[in-house]
């Protein structure tokens, strides 16, 4: 959609065409191991399925935004319009029936994994050069879904995921409580160190 | 305007794919979208042909009365014992009112392949004697595809895991009113024992 509204750029750093292959090849290596060779393992239990691959997937993308590229995505409204598409991605792929077809079938998790990659890399590109209140409007409304979905995780005592057992589920609640806590935290630092340099410039 | 128009359109395609997965924002897991897809209530209970703990033959439309049917397999290792201990206790409260004469249980069995008659005979032992008006059943003369479609038309699901004994399913009980209907689903993981008795009663004295 960004593609399509011509709201985006992609220069990519000068690095040498070997530097670029090692870089893409690496890329391609770690998606090969975590989606095919270990997906099974992965798909075993829920805390590896949802805190360890799903993750894993977001930092590919992550990465291939900050090593490949400085792509922006310039605009208020496509930033905004990429950050709400990467929000529906993320709960989508939170929701019981989604993480339960993803364990049963193998295709059905690489669609998965590949709506992943691209988030994190339109994630990055979206927030590259946003204002810090953009950023961490985003990534509260992040650490939020991720509290709300561990509290519900970890307290339900019903089975919502028919491919995994209770106590998985309780163990996936615990990992999301910890993953959405430390990132309210550092949220709230950078609020902090925000105000303080806010506070510096308005003194000189 | 024009600068609404894309976060506005990411927020519609957003909303409708997920309210197209979830049935309506109704349905967040494979067991409630599984009984929507079945619609809704009344409806009729899919005819099949059942076999008891006794070998004998029986259509669910002959027994006249209403029926409770929950679905377990035998080799579970948790859950279906679990929500039989609860129904023994339902039936002990029931028992000698509205139980056998208005209202019966049954259990069927999901398991084709490792379920039979005597197993299931054996396991109603179990629970004691005298429990005249609960019956222990296995489908009768269907395959493991129509057996599967079945459970569909009553919306439960179920899922041999790979390579497992083990069966991952819906744990809802359908009460089925004398006229075959499907009038109430209760959800035994939501609803405590004494609403499913109070409902049980209404429904039967209604």
């Amino acid at each position: 959609m960004v593609v399509l509204g011509g709201d985006f750029q992609m220069p990519f750093y000068s690095r040498s065409r070997w530097g670029s292959l090692v870089l893409l090849g690496g890329f391609c290596l770690l998606f090969y191991l975590v989606s095919f060779t270990a997906n099974a393992w992965f798909s075993l239990t829920m805390p590896r399925h949802q805190t360890l691959q799903l993750p894993i997937m977001f930092a590919l993308g992550v990465g291939l935004a900050f090593g490949f590229s400085r792509a922006t995505i310039k605009s208020a409204e496509w930033k905004i319009a990429t950050l709400i598409f990467v929000m529906g991605t993320l709960i989508f792929w939170m929701l019981p029936r989604s993480v339960d077809w993803a364990a049963f079938d193998a295709d059905f998790n690489r669609i998965m994994h590949v709506t992943m990659v691209v988030s994190g890399f339109l994630c990055v590109t979206a927030l590259r050069g946003a204002s810090v209140e953009l950023r961490m409007a985003f990534l509260g409304m992040v650490a939020a879904m991720l509290l709300a979905v561990g509290f519900t995780l970890r307290t339900f005592d019903i089975l919502l995921c028919s491919a995994f057992t209770i106590s998985q589920q309780q163990e996936t609640g615990l990992a999301l409580l910890l993953i959405g806590g430390a990132l309210l935290v550092a949220i709230v630092g950078v609020f902090i160190r925000s105000l303080g340099i806010h506070q510096a410039n308005d003194g000189l | 305007m024009k600068r609404f128009l894309p976060p506005l359109a990411a927020l519609v395609i957003c909303v409708v794919v997920l309210w197209a997965w979830t049935d309506g924002f109704r349905a967040f897991t494979v067991f409630s979208y599984a009984l929507n897809q079945a619609g809704p209530l009344p409806r009729a209970f899919p005819d099949a042909v059942f076999v008891n703990q006794d070998g004998a033959t029986f259509h669910l439309q002959d027994k006249k009365k209403f029926v409770l049917v929950n679905f377990v397999y035998l080799d579970c290792p948790d859950v279906c014992h679990k929500i039989n201990n609860r129904l023994e206790g339902i039936y002990r409260k029931l028992a000698g009112g509205i139980i056998p004469a208005d209202l019966e249980l049954l259990t069927i069995s999901f398991d084709l392949q490792r379920d039979d008659v005597r197993k299931i005979k054996s396991y109603k032992q179990l629970f004691g004697e005298g429990l005249s008006g609960w019956t222990f059943a296995l489908p009768e003369g269907m395959t493991q595809e129509s057996f599967d479609q079945f459970l569909r038309t009553l919306g439960v699901w179920a899922r041999r895991v790979p390579g497992t004994a083990l069966i991952n399913h819906s744990i809802y009980q359908f009460l089925v009113a004398p006229n075959g209907e499907i009038v109430k689903v209760f959800d035994p993981a939501r609803e405590d024992d004494r609403q499913i008795i109070e409902e049980l009663k209404s429904w039967v004295q209604k």
